[in-house]
């Protein structure tokens, strides 16, 4: 296992690195990936670990923009204390997701469908108050400043965005192979064997729904005082839960490091051809590889990047495994 | 296959050439514009940004067109005299009606070398730009924009040749005034409905505003707000009718202008007019083309081309040949404005150095544009103090082309107006 | 109230719910039996839109006359996507699944951008403009025509799945697959058939939609959204379900609008979704939850 931590160590001491060598626009695709991996993370707090699929998630992001913006324009509240008041309201939400969808045992397709309902009820009402822009969305004034959270150049941005990563990742990995992390992945497994076994399984479910949704509601201050522009278009919308889980999808649910894989592998190639077709005018040429990229990624990967990384990577990692050992997946 | 671990490591030796040459080739990658620019320009860069896809790209292909056909005017006539005849390259970018999209590719233009951006037709984009163009010390000329908003924030760097809302608010006053007068009718209730975009919102409301503020006889019945991109306005339409309006003040894009007309004339709506305080949507040489009669008569309140000048004339002549069944409007021939002042700025800063080119911008003073209203010149908050807006009707002609015609303001006249109008399933 | 504007909103709502009805039934069917949502639905009703825009501009074939040849394409297409794609992914976890649809929603809207282009294309048809008035409310033709052929053709899927044999068979794999399967039913090919008149129902909706609205390539998202409410309403795998389901919700958001802004009118569709899915998870006529 120390292989992996050094491995680990040192990308993450290249990444720390990088941004001396790196223009404002490889720092922003850089930004990207880690944002994304970012939201991808939390969100595979809840269905990575507890199998429930949201398709929802952009309404946390919303809220959590959205307050601490408003916050700010109002009170003059720093983002950074806004951004917890807005990841507590957003957590608020989520708990009544959960509470409705938990307690009323909605499970499946019938899970999802009600988080796509509650994001496009929460898209529509932002759409219409004019506090929150209405249909034209909040515009941020450029006013460089740590307190502000906002930045010229995009070096504060990337190490904002890195640390957040990175915050998500002993935040999950702690819950990994803390009790709850185990009764959920039980959950995960199946649902009834589990509660038939006397594990409480609403308690859990929860508990993930609530620190899921908190954590990505923070994430959504730091889109917001970085684009300086929120929309219920592109904050609230389902291309926007949809970017969410892709990654995680991809990269492989229930992992640590699945949304981190995802997001490398999905956002390189995504700004690439965007930026490249576009260029060349073929609207949509690129969207369409995106599209097979996707299917082609599930149909190799069913279970996600990672478990196959792990298999061609752990007798690499793990020296001597013995029976006995147990065997922790990367 | 054992992989060879470096001593002491627990690096694979590949792991640690793959991340070397990573980086490598990263740092090459990034480091070679920075080489490029140092030298002396013979090409100078600027980047235009348009909404080539998403819910209108027939006006954002018509502006990259013009953008595109003003560059290589001046190429053509000798580039920017002023640095040894340096030719102005321009790199396209399509921001998809997407504020976020708009900001990347700015970015990804800055990054390309372009030392000043144009564009970006719609308000929410532009102001994504404006504020990156303020991040990075760029200038971003405007060759059309209307929110007020835009130049309120203080940026340095954003200049805007179009008219701003207000600016459209004052005109239609005036023209109002003439055609109550003149025509001698009583317009008594108004409907005032507007597409759901920044654009569609703010002049919607300055216009409600305007109304209330000036005191005219009307009473405004009915408000109705839909969508961008909506497919259905059977709904809306019903509302409209159900008020009983005399005159109808839409502002609307493309879409939503054909579908309200149909949809007028489907449920029969009585009607004295339309008249737009000013939007897109009734002048497009699309948007004539299908709704062919149904098109005649609305009045718009826009920035429209000087037809008697001889720019215009030349302009659109040349654009008319290239591009069968387009011609130059209120949206296309400001794309052409937008360059030609960036153009002229270059020739007098004598310099790509941003600065002097954000002086020389400031400093503007440019008449030989196609468009109605006086010289570009630029107050202190990047407003174009000379922009103004003619009244447009579209009025019954064999050829396409021509129905769009100047009525007023007079000095500017092809034709006189016709108002109240033909209902629309009487002709 | 203005009851002349409730009633007039409320016909225009029911004309338009036989044609959501439509669309509908497509989705229903395809998850009654495959046991998934298709986050193309919407997509690929563009699709076919832009299909019969294609045989109007450039054969001349009115859309009520190229009906039936849209739909046999939709049905080809759908069989194939499905034999292709769509089989690999009815075993897999389900966020995999949507990773799969929701990939194919984002290839048939971009190659519609492709084909086509993104403005808005709406070609002059013979009624398009056509009302009469019918007392106080007036009646717009195409509209109306389409709530007509959307229920015939409804009724006629209806039937064919009760009727012929290989309705039964699809019936049978939806109620019991492992039975089906023993059976010796070619379950891919019943798939296959299931998803193609899946897509040909959400084809024939599409051109219907035609004459009443410009298409854009863009634009098949609400309308996948809305069947999966209109779905969960009328039950997931009953057809006539769909059908009733569609109505309801046409009526509900045309009249929403009198009290709430039309962009917002969702939020009534959305809400009744939320409902049904916590009070009544099976829907109006749906059988097992």
């Amino acid at each position: 296992m120390n292989r992996l931590y050094i491995l680990l160590g040192i990308i993450l001491a290249v990444l720390l690195f990088l941004p001396q060598v790196l223009n404002n626009y490889w720092l922003e695709i850089f930004i990207l990936i880690f944002y994304y991996a970012y939201l991808g993370q939390c969100w595979n707090v809840l269905s990575g670990y507890t199998g429930n699929i949201s398709l929802g998630h952009a309404l946390y992001v919303g809220i959590g923009a959205y307050t601490s913006t408003r916050l700010a324009i109002v009170f003059g509240l720093t983002p950074w204390a806004g951004m917890f008041i807005g990841a507590l309201l957003a957590m608020a939400v989520g708990l009544f997701i959960g509470f409705l969808g938990f307690r009323f045992g909605l499970r499946g397709v019938y899970f999802v469908l009600i988080t796509i309902s509650f994001a496009e009820i929460g898209r529509l009402i932002a759409l219409h108050m004019d506090s929150l822009g209405s249909f034209m969305g909040l515009f941020l004034d450029f006013r460089p400043g740590f307190w502000n959270m906002q930045f010229k150049g995009n070096l504060p941005y990337y190490y904002i965005a890195l640390g957040l990563l990175l915050f998500s990742v002993v935040v999950v990995r702690a819950f990994e192979v803390s009790k709850i992390g185990r009764y959920l992945v039980a959950i995960r497994e199946d649902e009834d064997a589990a509660e038939s076994l006397g594990v409480n399984t609403f308690r859990y479910k929860m508990w993930a729904i609530g620190l899921s949704s908190f954590m990505t509601a923070l994430g959504g201050t730091f889109d917001a005082n970085r684009i300086f522009h929120l929309s219920p278009e592109r904050v609230m919308s389902m291309g926007m839960s949809i970017e969410i889980i892709l990654r995680p999808i991809i990269g492989g649910m229930g992992t640590v490091l699945g949304p981190i894989v995802g997001s490398f592998l999905i956002t390189l190639p995504a700004e690439w051809t965007r930026a490249y077709f576009s260029e060349v005018g073929r609207p949509g040429l690129h969207m369409v590889i995106y599209g097979f990229v996707l299917i082609f990624a599930v149909f190799f990967f069913p279970r996600g990047v990672m478990p196959f990384l792990n298999r061609v990577f752990k007798p690499f990692f793990i020296k001597h495994s013995s029976p006995g050992d147990n065997v922790r997946d990367l | 296959m054992e992989k060879k671990k470096m001593e002491g490591t627990g690096i694979s030796r590949r792991n640690f050439i793959k991340t070397s040459a990573a980086v490598c080739a990263v740092t090459t990658i990034t480091g070679f514009p920075a080489i490029l620019r140092g030298a002396t320009p013979k090409e100078i860069i600027i980047g235009s940004i348009q909404p080539l896809t998403g819910p209108i790209p027939e006006i954002g292909i018509g502006m990259q067109r013009t953008n595109k056909m003003a560059v290589d005017d001046i190429n053509a006539r000798g580039g920017i005299k002023s640095m040894g005849g340096a030719k102005i390259k321009l790199l396209l970018a399509d921001h998809e009606a997407k504020e976020e999209v708009a900001r990347s590719a700015a970015e990804r233009l800055i990054k390309a070398g372009a030392v000043c951006l144009v564009g970006p037709f719609l308000s929410g984009p532009a102001m994504a730009i404006a504020t990156l163009a303020e991040q990075r010390n760029v200038p971003f000329v405007i060759d059309v924009a209307a929110m007020d908003a835009i130049t309120a924030k203080g940026y340095k760097n954003v200049f805007r040749c179009f008219p701003k809302t207000e600016l459209f608010m004052q005109s239609i006053g005036g023209f109002l005034d003439q055609i109550i007068k003149e025509k001698k009718v009583n317009i008594k209730r108004i409907v005032v409905s507007n597409v759901g975009d920044a654009f569609g919102r703010s002049q919607g409301a300055a216009f409600i505003k305007f109304v209330k503020d000036k005191k005219w006889p009307f009473e405004i019945v009915e408000h109705v707000e839909y969508p961008l991109g909506v497919k259905d306005l059977s709904a809306e339409v019903a509302k409209i009718k159900a008020a009983k309006p005399d005159v109808l003040f839409p502002v609307t894009r493309t879409g939503d202008a054909k579908l309200m007309i149909r949809e007028l004339y489907k449920q029969r709506v009585e009607l004295m007019g339309i008249i737009s305080p000013g939007s897109p949507g009734w002048y497009e040489p699309d948007n004539i083309r299908d709704l062919d009669k149904l098109a005649y008569y609305v009045l718009d309140n826009v920035p429209w081309v000087n037809p008697k000048s001889p720019i215009f004339k030349d302009v659109n002549g040349r654009y008319e040949k290239m591009y069968p069944g387009q011609y130059l409007d209120t949206n296309s021939g400001w794309g052409y404005v937008g360059v030609q002042v960036i153009a002229d700025a270059l020739e007098r800063a004598k310099s790509t150095d941003p600065d002097a080119l954000r002086e020389a911008l400031r400093k503007t003073n440019f008449k030989d544009h196609p468009m109605v209203g006086g010289p570009v010149i630029f107050d202190d908050k990047g407003d174009n103090i000379n922009a103004t807006t003619a009244l447009i009707q579209v009025l019954p002609d064999p050829q396409m082309a021509d129905r769009v015609k100047v009525v007023l303001p007079n000095e500017f006249a092809q034709a006189p107006y016709v108002f109240p109008w033909k209902q629309l399933w009487e002709r | 109230m203005n009851t002349d504007l409730v009633l007039q909103l409320t016909l225009q709502g029911f004309l338009m719910g036989g044609v959501y009805g439509l669309i509908a039934l497509g989705l229903s069917l395809i998850f009654g039996v495959m046991r998934i949502i298709n986050f193309a639905h919407g997509e690929m009703m563009v699709f076919a839109m832009f299909l019969t825009i294609t045989f109007l501009l450039s054969l001349g074939l009115d859309p009520y006359l190229s009906l039936p040849i849209t739909a046999a394409i939709m049905f080809g297409i759908g069989y194939g996507v499905q034999r292709i794609f769509v089989n690999r992914i009815l075993d897999m976890p389900e966020a995999m699944q949507v990773l799969v649809l929701v990939g194919m929603g984002i290839i048939f809207e971009n190659c519609t951008l492709m084909i086509w282009g993104g403005s808005d294309i709406s070609p002059k048809t013979s009624l398009a403009l056509s009302s009469f008035r019918l007392g106080a409310l007036t009646v717009d033709v195409p509209r109306l025509i389409a709530f007509v052929l959307a229920i015939l053709i409804t009724l006629m899927v209806i039937l064919f799945l009760k009727k012929t044999s290989i309705g039964k068979t699809i019936r049978a794999a939806a109620d019991n697959r492992f039975g089906a399967l023993i059976v010796g039913a070619h379950i891919h090919r019943v798939y296959g058939f299931c998803f193609g008149i899946g897509a040909a129902c959400v084809g024939a909706a599409g051109t219907l939609l035609v004459p009443l609205m410009p298409a854009k390539a863009t634009m098949g998202a609400p309308y996948t959204l809305i069947s999966f409410v209109i779905v969960i309403l009328g039950g997931m795998g009953s057809l006539f379900g769909a059908l009733v389901g569609g109505l309801i919700i046409g009526v509900a958001e045309s009249v929403g609008t009198v009290f709430l802004p039309s962009s917002m009118k969702q939020v009534v569709s959305f809400s009744i979704m939320i409902i049904i899915l916590l009070f009544r998870p099976q829907g109006l006529f749906g059988g097992k939850g």
